[in-house]
C-alpha cells in the first residue's frame, strides 16, 4: 500500500514538472495572465468603483460573488464545527471547583453535590486554577482594545491598503480570543456567548448576501452595487465603493463570530466549561 | 423578477440558510417548514428557468452587473437548466421525507442541521449553474464542507473516520481541479468558461493545456468517486445518517458527472477531450472496471444501505463510460442516466431510511417479513430496484438503452458486457431482499411489544409515505418521459460535431 501511494506521489509529481518549462518567466509582462482581463481591472478600477486599491475592487465587486460564497465556506466550516464538536449534556456531570474569594479556599463540588449559589464571594474556577497573573493579564488588557480598534481599521481601510473584511475580522478574532486565553473561557462567554457569536456570524454573511439581493430589487442584477445610489445618495460609481464597505463589514463580522466560535468549541472540546 | 431567474435558484437558499439560523435561535421547531419553503422556493425557480431555456435558449446573467469575462457570469442551456431542477426537487422531496428522521437523530440541532442542508442544496445548485471555472471551484467548497458535516453526523463510532477520510480524499480532488483552473488560467489569463474555449484552439499542442485538463479530469473522478478512486465514498455513505445518505448519494456524484461533461465539451473542445487527448479508450475501460468492481463488491455486503452505495460506484461507472465513448448515444444516456439515477437512488436511499426509521435495523436479514409488514415502502423499494435493474417502462431501462447503444456503435463490445453484467448482478442483488422480505416471516423481536407477530402491518409515517411512493411513480413518469427528454433537453446540449 505504501509502495502505490508513493508511486502516485511520484507519477504526479513528475506531471507537474512535465508542465513546468513552458511557464511564463516570473513577473513577465508578457505573460497570457497580464495581457487578457487584468489590464481592465488596474485600468477602470477607478472610473468604475472608486477604489484605489485594486484588489479589493476584484475581490468585492468584479469577482464579489466569489467572496459571498468564500464568506459562507467560512460560516459553513464554523457550523460544521459546532454541529460535530458540540455537547450538550447535563452541567452536573463532573467535578467543579469553586473559589471563596475573601479567603482562598477551593471547594471541589463532587458530581451531584450542591453548588454554592451565585454570589460575589464565590466563583467558578477552572481544574488549573492559577492565582492573579499579574503581567499575562495586564498586557492583555492592554493589547486586547488596541488589536479591537486596529481590526475595525483593517476592515475600513480596505479601500485604500491592505486589507478588508477577513484580516480585519481575523484580528478582531484573534484579539477575543486572546482574552480568552489569558482569562478564562467563562468571562468571554459573558462578553460574547455562543448564541450570539453564532448570530453575528450568520448576520454577518446575511448583510452581504441581502446587498446583493437589494440591489436586485433596486432593478439591477445581484451584487450590482450601483443601483444602490438612490440609497446610498452619491452617483453609481460612488455607490459601488460604498458598497463594497457594506459588504466588507459584513464579512468581517462573519470572520470575526466564526473564529471565536472555533474556539469555543475546540477549547473546550465541545463542552463550553472550561477553556484552554 | 423573471430576468433574475438565474440568480434566485442559488440566492433563496443562500439567503434562507441564514435566516434558518437566525430563526433556530428563535424556536427550533421553525426550521423545517422554512426549510420546506426555501426549497419550493428554488425548485419552483428551477422550473420557471428551465421553461425559460425551452423557450428562449441559452440564457446568460451577468452578476455585479460586469460582463464576463471581467466579471462572473451565469450560463443555463437546457442540460443544466435540467439538472438544476433534478437538484432542488431531490432535495426538496427528501427534506419532507425525512422530517422523522431529522427529528429523531437531532431534534436539539435542528438550526445547524437544516442551515448546512440547505447550504449544501445551495452549493449544488451554484455548481451547477455557473459559467466560471473558479466560481464552480468555491461553490464545490461549500458543497463539499457541508457535506462533510453532515456525513460526520452519523453513527459516532464510524461516520467520523468515515467523514475525515472523505475530507482528505475530497479536499485533494478539489485541489487538483483547482490546479486545473490555475493552469487554464496561466495559459489564457481568464476565468470565464466561455472565454476559455475562445482562447484554447490557439494555443493547441501546449504542454500546460494538457497538464490542465489531466488535472480536472483526475480532480472531477476523485469527487465522483469514480473507480480507482472511490474508496472513500461507501463508508462515507454508508455511515452517514440516514437522512443525509439519501440527500448526498442521489446529487454529489451526479453532479460532478455533470460537471466533467461540462467541462470536457463547453470548456475544452470535444475534438480535444476525444481526439488529441487520446484517453477515451482508457476512461471506458476504466469504467468497465468501475462497473465490474462495484457490481461483485454489492453482492458481497450484507448491509443495505453498503450495498446501495456499492451499486452507485458501478452507476458512476455506467455515466463516466458512456460519456467517454464519445458518440451523441453514449453521452445522451450518460446525461439521462444523471437524471434517472438521481431518481433511483433517492427512492432506494428514502425506503431504506424508511424501513430503518421502522425496524432500526441496516442489514438486509432485518427486512424479513417486511412485504407484510410495510407493504407500501416496500412497494416503493422494489420499484427503484427494478428501475436500476433495468426494467421497463422504469427510467433505467432508457438511459441503458442508450448507454448500449452507445457502446455497440463506439464498438465498446466490453461497456455493453460490462452492462449487461451489472443488470444481472442487479436482479441478484434486488431479488434477494425481495425474497428475504416477501418468504421469510416477520421477526418478533423486531416488532412493539405486544403487537401480533408476523402479520401486523406496521407502516411508516404518512409524511414518509407520499414523498416516497411519489418518488417510485416519478420513476416511471421518468421512463415515459425520457424520449422528451433526450430529444428537447439532451439533445440541445450536445455540440454539433458530436455523431
Amino acid at each position: 500500500m505504501k509502495t502505490i501511494a508513493l508511486l502516485t506521489v511520484l507519477a504526479i509529481g513528475a506531471f507537474l514538472l512535465y508542465g513546468t518549462p513552458e511557464f511564463p518567466a516570473w513577473g513577465d509582462p508578457q505573460a497570457p495572465a497580464a495581457l487578457h482581463v487584468s489590464p481592465y481591472y488596474i485600468e477602470h478600477t477607478i472610473e468604475d468603483t472608486a477604489v484605489p486599491n485594486v484588489v479589493t475592487s476584484v475581490l468585492a465587486d468584479y469577482r464579489g460573488y466569489d467572496t459571498m460564497f468564500e464568506t459562507s465556506v467560512i460560516f459553513a466550516a464554523g457550523l460544521a464545527c459546532l454541529m460535530l464538536l458540540r455537547r450538550y449534556q447535563p452541567k452536573t456531570q463532573e467535578t467543579r471547583l469553586y473559589r471563596h474569594v475573601p479567603t482562598g479556599i477551593t471547594l471541589r463540588i463532587a458530581q451531584g453535590g450542591k453548588i454554592p449559589e451565585a454570589s460575589d464571594e464565590f466563583e467558578r474556577i477552572d481544574s488549573q486554577w492559577v492565582p492573579y497573573d499579574l503581567i499575562v493579564k495586564l498586557t492583555a488588557r492592554l493589547i486586547v482594545p488596541f488589536a479591537q480598534l486596529f481590526a475595525l481599521y483593517v476592515i475600513a481601510h480596505g479601500h485604500h491598503s491592505p486589507g478588508g473584511g477577513f484580516q480585519g475580522g481575523v484580528i478582531y478574532g484573534a484579539a477575543l480570543i486572546l482574552y480568552a486565553v489569558s482569562f478564562d473561557l467563562r468571562s468571554t462567554f459573558r462578553r460574547l456567548s455562543e448564541r450570539t457569536a453564532i448570530l453575528l456570524s450568520a448576520a454577518g454573511v446575511l448583510i452581504y448576501a441581502s446587498t446583493g439581493f437589494l440591489c436586485m430589487l433596486m432593478g439591477g442584477n445581484f451584487l450590482d452595487y450601483g443601483y444602490l445610489a438612490p440609497l446610498l445618495g452619491g452617483d453609481p460609481v460612488m455607490a459601488r465603493s460604498h458598497g463594497i464597505f457594506i459588504v466588507e463589514i459584513g464579512v468581517g463580522m462573519a470572520v470575526m463570530a466564526v473564529m471565536v466560535s472555533l474556539y469555543y468549541n475546540l477549547a473546550s472540546a465541545g463542552r463550553h466549561d472550561e477553556g484552554l | 423578477m423573471n430576468a433574475n431567474l438565474p440568480e434566485l435558484i442559488v440566492i433563496i437558499p443562500l439567503i434562507g440558510a441564514f435566516l434558518i439560523t437566525l430563526a433556530a435561535t428563535v424556536h427550533g421547531k421553525l426550521c423545517f417548514p422554512l426549510a420546506a419553503a426555501i426549497l419550493t422556493g428554488a425548485l419552483v425557480s428551477a422550473v420557471g428557468l428551465l421553461g425559460r431555456v425551452l423557450a428562449e435558449g441559452v440564457v446568460e446573467y451577468h452578476l455585479a452587473g460586469w460582463r464576463p469575462p471581467w466579471g462572473i457570469g451565469y450560463r443555463v442551456d437546457p442540460l443544466n437548466g435540467l439538472v438544476l431542477v433534478v437538484v432542488a426537487a431531490v432535495a426538496l422531496i427528501n427534506l419532507l421525507g425525512t422530517r422523522p428522521l431529522v427529528e429523531k437523530d437531532f431534534g436539539d440541532r435542528l438550526g445547524p442541521f437544516y442551515t448546512l442542508y440547505v447550504l449544501f442544496v445551495t452549493g449544488l445548485m451554484g455548481i451547477v449553474v455557473t459559467g466560471d471555472a473558479f466560481n464552480l471551484y468555491v461553490l464545490l467548497e461549500i458543497a463539499a464542507i457541508t457535506g462533510y458535516a453532515l456525513i460526520g453526523m452519523g453513527n459516532p463510532q464510524r461516520a467520523p473516520l468515515a467523514g475525515l477520510n472523505y475530507i482528505f480524499m475530497g479536499t485533494i480532488g478539489a485541489s487538483l481541479y483547482l490546479l486545473g483552473v490555475g493552469y487554464i488560467y496561466l495559459v489564457t489569463g481568464t476565468l470565464n468558461m466561455m472565454d476559455i474555449a475562445a482562447r484554447l484552439p490557439a494555443l493547441a499542442g501546449s504542454r500546460l493545456v494538457m497538464t490542465a485538463f489531466i488535472f480536472c479530469i483526475a480532480g472531477l473522478c476523485l469527487k465522483m468517486g469514480f473507480f480507482p478512486l472511490h474508496a472513500w465514498l461507501p463508508n462515507a455513505y454508508s455511515h452517514a445518517p440516514a437522512a443525509v445518505s439519501s440527500l448526498i448519494a442521489p446529487l454529489m456524484t451526479k453532479v460532478m458527472v455533470y460537471v466533467m461533461i461540462r467541462i470536457m465539451l463547453t470548456v475544452f473542445d470535444p475534438g480535444f477531450t476525444f481526439g488529441t487527448m487520446g484517453v477515451s479508450r482508457g476512461m471506458v475501460w476504466l469504467a468497465v472496471a468501475a462497473i465490474l468492481g462495484g457490481s461483485i463488491l454489492a453482492l458481497g455486503t450484507r448491509h443495505l444501505k453498503r450495498m446501495l452505495t456499492y451499486i452507485i460506484v458501478a452507476e458512476v461507472g455506467y455515466m463516466v463510460g458512456g460519456f467517454w465513448l464519445g458518440n451523441r448515444a453514449g453521452i445522451s444516456g450518460a446525461a439521462l442516466h444523471i437524471v434517472n439515477d438521481a431518481a433511483m437512488t433517492l427512492c432506494v436511499f428514502l425506503a431504506a431510511g424508511t424501513f430503518f426509521y421502522k425496524i432500526g435495523g441496516e442489514s438486509i436479514d432485518d427486512l424479513q417479513g417486511l412485504f407484510r409488514k410495510m407493504p407500501v415502502s416496500m412497494a416503493a423499494f422494489a420499484v427503484g430496484g427494478l428501475s436500476i435493474i433495468g426494467v421497463p417502462p422504469t427510467c433505467g431501462f432508457f438511459s441503458k438503452w442508450y448507454l448500449i447503444s452507445g457502446g455497440l456503435a463506439a464498438g465498446q463490445y466490453a461497456f455493453v458486457g460490462a452492462l449487461l453484467f451489472s443488470s444481472l448482478v442487479n436482479l441478484a442483488l434486488f431479488f434477494r431482499i425481495f425474497e428475504i422480505a416477501f418468504f421469510e416471516p416477520f421477526q418478533e423481536h423486531h416488532g412493539a411489544h405486544g403487537a401480533p407477530a408476523g402479520t401486523a402491518r406496521q407502516e411508516a409515517p404518512l409524511q414518509m409515505l407520499v414523498p416516497l411512493v411519489l418518488t417510485a411513480l416519478g420513476l416511471v413518469a421518468l421512463g415515459l418521459y425520457s424520449g422528451d427528454m433526450v430529444s428537447r433537453l439532451i439533445e440541445h446540449a450536445i455540440p454539433a460535431g458530436i455523431v
